[in-house]
């Protein structure tokens, strides 16, 4: 297959996943029991302002009319105007995308740091007790809602230690000196240059992406503890062994190396829903992120911000998914 | 800092152990990111749930927050005095004179007030601006058209014929002060910068896209920065003609979850939490740094029945549903700090309004309520539908009041959806009963006497999905003419006694079994100082550090 070919065939994929995501979001969104009209004028609006609006935001035409309209403005890159902001959902969007990005990807950076080398620790020296307390860990890390976590958190580490920042994304004192250029407030209090501006921003990150993170770690090292398990019974592990290769570097070397691109698939994956956004946690920390934003858009019937949403998530997957398969190639010679 | 790490001995030891060093790297960078938690002394900071702002335009603002953002942002003709809601002091209008029929008021404006383009504010901005609420349509244009203006005659009757005066027409002698109030409480007389808000317009919607991210008005602050979800920020008017703010800004962070808004208020991230639940309130009664605020909110939340069929069509059932609320247990518990017993639709505060103890004559009583019901035709209940929204106060009354009528043989099915689906069935009729708030604009009776008893029209085609009496589909003759008595009764005395009568009658026979009558509150940081409101206003230019 020429890699014309296969780029031809991944695009039309892309775009039949999209077109499907969108139509199944917006039809769901019609059947939904909320009425985005009351979402925009209140319950106590009369019933000439209630046509009127209902008219304006083009409810009145048949289902498939309402699709047709939107599709045709999905194509040309304009999601419309999101009920519940009255601004455009791209440019919604573009706002509280980067504020989910950076915490999802400080997470996930902690995840993959502490997770791959639990769980490849904990293959390692199976049936000990780090191998113990890890799983232990990990299976709190799985049963404790992320909600009960943060507020602890916040309580312990805010409000008695004093160690980190509170919730929100920045301290008020900072936060009218901090001119968002990228949306990532770390890479921007970094090119102010101001120390103490960038370790606020810092102090407020730390722990919603430890307590998103510690989730991450919990997953990536159960499974990179069973992938690595099943490579430490094979046979070349003990070839090496007698051909007196240290323990470690026969893990590390040999035995990783070949569950590397397993690990990367679980890594992405996780990064995947930490960027779909974590409504709950972004709630107790006030977080102005994408999981929130959608969560209201839901809850008020705003069909134009869900569906924008939906396809930016689809297009994470997918973006995702492609990075995945070049990862692959990488690391893996069969795959070139 | 040297509580939280090792001691150094300790610590020596230890950070031979690379997981431990680890860990003090972990609790090093920790402690120096460790922040001064402090707000600005030049700025208000409150943490407050804002997800419900959708626009800044005065005529479709129809919720708690905007309306409070746009009170301080957007001067009317007239204002509440904020030592008694009932009274009614000049703001915008420096005076105002009535006609001896009571139809015509004559307001004088003040004159050289600016707004932040530079024009320069004129009566004719007034009356563009109130033309302009009539013209929309939306549910604030009611504050107008229930006094007779109209899309017809609102260019006659709402008149400039100089730069600084304003003559209002009426089609009947309505109470001055009642249409004092409704002016007080809405915006729909704020001096509008009209000269902006027309070059803005798209597609001949009077600025109203425009309007939902700016305010072009006067006040003590304007609108600086909306980011939806995420925070408010009001920037003092430095060329304010009144009183100008002692501080310079007014932020307010998007902080929903309660709990978050109380650690936020106890490290001092914020000055003043305005969701807290009625738990964490009580808890800080005790607090040294911390002080709740708490004042009667001309707000009732009211279980409220569909008389079109079945047994509810029947007073009798009505009023032994009023028997089979816990008022005194639900207080205590559930409603403290929240809310107090009412069940008056005349909220304690407003001109007209019962006492406290007249306006309150039921309690748990099932004895009565099973009379009641036999009486009615239903000696052994009968089952219905109970439907309430997300409030966190909704579920334990509506189970409550379930418990309790199971006992007399009714069996009520409750149903929790989303407010927004709630608001859909209840104005659609597409309910049997319902628990749900409702808020009147004015401290006078009349302002839910227009609402929650008065119906002109029952038809189902008439729509008027507006009122909560037609939602209802409650239609009485007799009161309908009690209440347009009541509204154009001269005589103070005689019109208290009316709305008194009117009370006692609608507490026996009403759509609505009225409840509680809610509280704002607020915990508020003591080095706040001058944290000024009433019922229907929060002032911030008066706060200071």
């Amino acid at each position: 297959m020429t890699l014309s070919l296969a780029f031809g065939r991944t695009l039309l994929s892309v775009a039949a996943t999209l077109l499907g995501l969108a139509a199944l979001t917006f039809f769901i969104g019609r059947l939904l029991p909320l009425d985005p009209v009351i979402a925009v004028l209140g319950p106590n609006t009369t019933h000439e302002a209630y046509m009127a609006m209902a008219k304006q935001l083009g409810l009145d035409q048949p289902l498939w009319k309402q699709f047709a309209t939107y599709l045709g403005h999905l194509l040309q890159f304009d999601f419309g105007s999101a009920l519940t902001t009255g601004k455009p959902v791209a440019g919604d969007i573009a706002r509280v995308f980067p504020a989910t990005l950076e915490l999802a990807s400080v997470a996930i950076v902690i995840g993959t740091g502490l997770g791959i080398p639990a769980g490849v620790f904990s293959a390692m020296y199976r049936g000990s007790a780090l191998d113990h307390i890890v799983r232990f860990v990990g299976l709190l890390g799985y049963s404790t809602p992320h909600f009960w976590l943060g507020l602890m958190g916040l309580a312990l580490f805010y409000a008695t230690l004093g160690l980190v920042g509170g919730p929100g994304r920045i301290d008020v004192m900072y936060e009218l000196d901090l001119e968002p250029r990228t949306g990532f407030y770390l890479v921007d209090a970094a090119l102010t240059g101001d120390g103490a501006l960038f370790k606020d921003v810092f102090s407020h990150i730390v722990l919603p992406a430890s307590i998103l993170g510690f989730g991450a770690i919990t997953y990536i090292s159960r499974m990179t503890r069973s992938f690595m398990i099943e490579q430490l019974s094979q046979e070349y592990v003990v070839t090496a062994r007698v051909k007196g290769l240290s323990w470690a570097r026969t893990v590390w070397v040999h035995a990783f190396r070949n569950v590397v691109v397993q690990v990367i698939t679980v890594v992405v994956l996780s990064y995947a829903f930490l960027l779909e956004g974590a409504v709950l946690t972004e709630t107790v920390f006030a977080w102005p992120g994408f999981g929130r934003y959608l969560t209201n858009a839901l809850l008020a019937g705003d069909m134009n911000a869900v569906v924008g949403c939906t396809i930016l998530i689809g297009v994470i997957f997918v973006g995702l998914n492609l990075v995945c398969d070049l990862l692959y190639r990488v690391f893996d010679p069969r795959t070139r | 800092m040297s509580d939280h790490c090792p001691s150094v001995p300790t610590a020596r030891r230890l950070r031979r152990r690379p997981l431990t060093r680890l860990g003090l790297a972990c609790c090093l960078v920790l402690a120096s990111t460790a922040s001064n938690a402090a707000t600005p002394k030049t700025a208000l900071v409150m943490g407050w749930n804002i997800d419900a702002i959708s626009t800044f335009d005065p005529a479709q603002v129809g919720e708690v927050v905007t309306g409070e953002l746009l009170q301080n942002t957007c001067d009317s003709l007239a204002d509440f005095d904020p030592a008694d809601e009932r009274k009614v002091i000049p703001m915008f209008a420096e005076s105002w004179t009535v006609s001896p029929d009571r139809k015509t008021i004559t307001f004088k404006v003040r004159k050289g007030a600016k707004f932040p383009s530079g024009n320069i504010a004129t009566a004719q901005d007034v009356a563009l601006g109130m033309q302009r609420f009539v013209k929309l349509g939306f549910g604030n244009s009611t504050t107008l058209t229930e006094y007779g203006f109209s899309k017809d005659n609102v260019e006659q009757r709402i008149v400039a014929p100089d730069d600084t005066t304003l003559v209002l027409t009426f089609d009947k002698a309505y109470p001055t002060t009642l249409v004092l109030q409704a002016i007080a409480a809405n915006r729909v007389t704020a001096a509008m910068d009209m000269k902006t808000i027309m070059a803005n317009q798209q597609n001949g919607d009077l600025g109203n896209k425009y309007l939902a991210t700016h305010t072009e008005c006067i006040g003590p602050y304007r609108l600086a920065q909306w980011n939806a979800g995420e925070s408010v920020l009001l920037q003092a008017n430095e060329n304010y003609w009144g009183q100008k703010p002692a501080l310079k800004r007014v932020l307010i962070k998007h902080v929903s979850e309660s709990g978050t808004q109380r650690l936020m208020l106890g490290q001092g991230d914020v000055d003043v939490a305005r969701d807290l639940t009625p738990e964490d309130l009580k808890d800080l009664e005790s607090s040294k740094d911390i002080s709740i605020a708490k004042v009667l909110r001309p707000q009732l939340y009211f279980w409220t029945f569909n008389l079109s069929e079945g047994p509810f069509a029947n007073e009798k059932v009505r009023l032994a549903m009023r028997y089979l609320v816990d008022y005194e247990g639900l207080g205590k518990t559930v409603m403290a700090n929240l809310g107090m017993p009412r069940a008056s639709f005349v909220q304690l505060g407003a001109v007209g309004a019962l006492d406290e103890e007249q306006g309150q004559p039921f309690k748990l009583d099932l004895d009565k309520a099973k009379a009641l019901l036999t009486e009615a035709g239903y000696p052994d209940g009968f089952a219905a539908k109970l439907i309430f929204g997300t409030l966190p106060h909704a579920a334990p009354i509506a189970q409550s009041v379930q418990q309790n009528a199971a006992k007399i043989g009714v069996n009520l099915t409750l149903e929790r959806m989303a407010n927004a689906q709630l608001f859909a069935r209840v104005r659609g009729r597409e309910f049997q009963s319902a628990m749900q708030a409702w808020q009147t604009s004015v401290p006078d009776a009349h302002g839910n006497a227009s609402r929650l008893v008065y119906n002109p029209d029952n038809r189902p085609e008439a729509k008027l999905t507006q009122i909560p009496s037609w939602r209802t589909g409650f239609q009485s003759k007799e009161l309908n003419e009690k209440v347009d008595a009541a509204l154009l009764e001269p005589d103070a005395a005689k019109r208290d006694a009316l709305y008194a009568e009117l009370q006692k009658e609608v507490m026996a026979k009403g759509p609505m079994a009225i409840m509680f009558q809610m509280y704002n509150t607020a915990a508020v940081r003591n080095d706040l100082k001058n944290w000024t409101w009433n019922g229907f206003r929060t002032y911030y230019a008066p706060a200071a550090k």
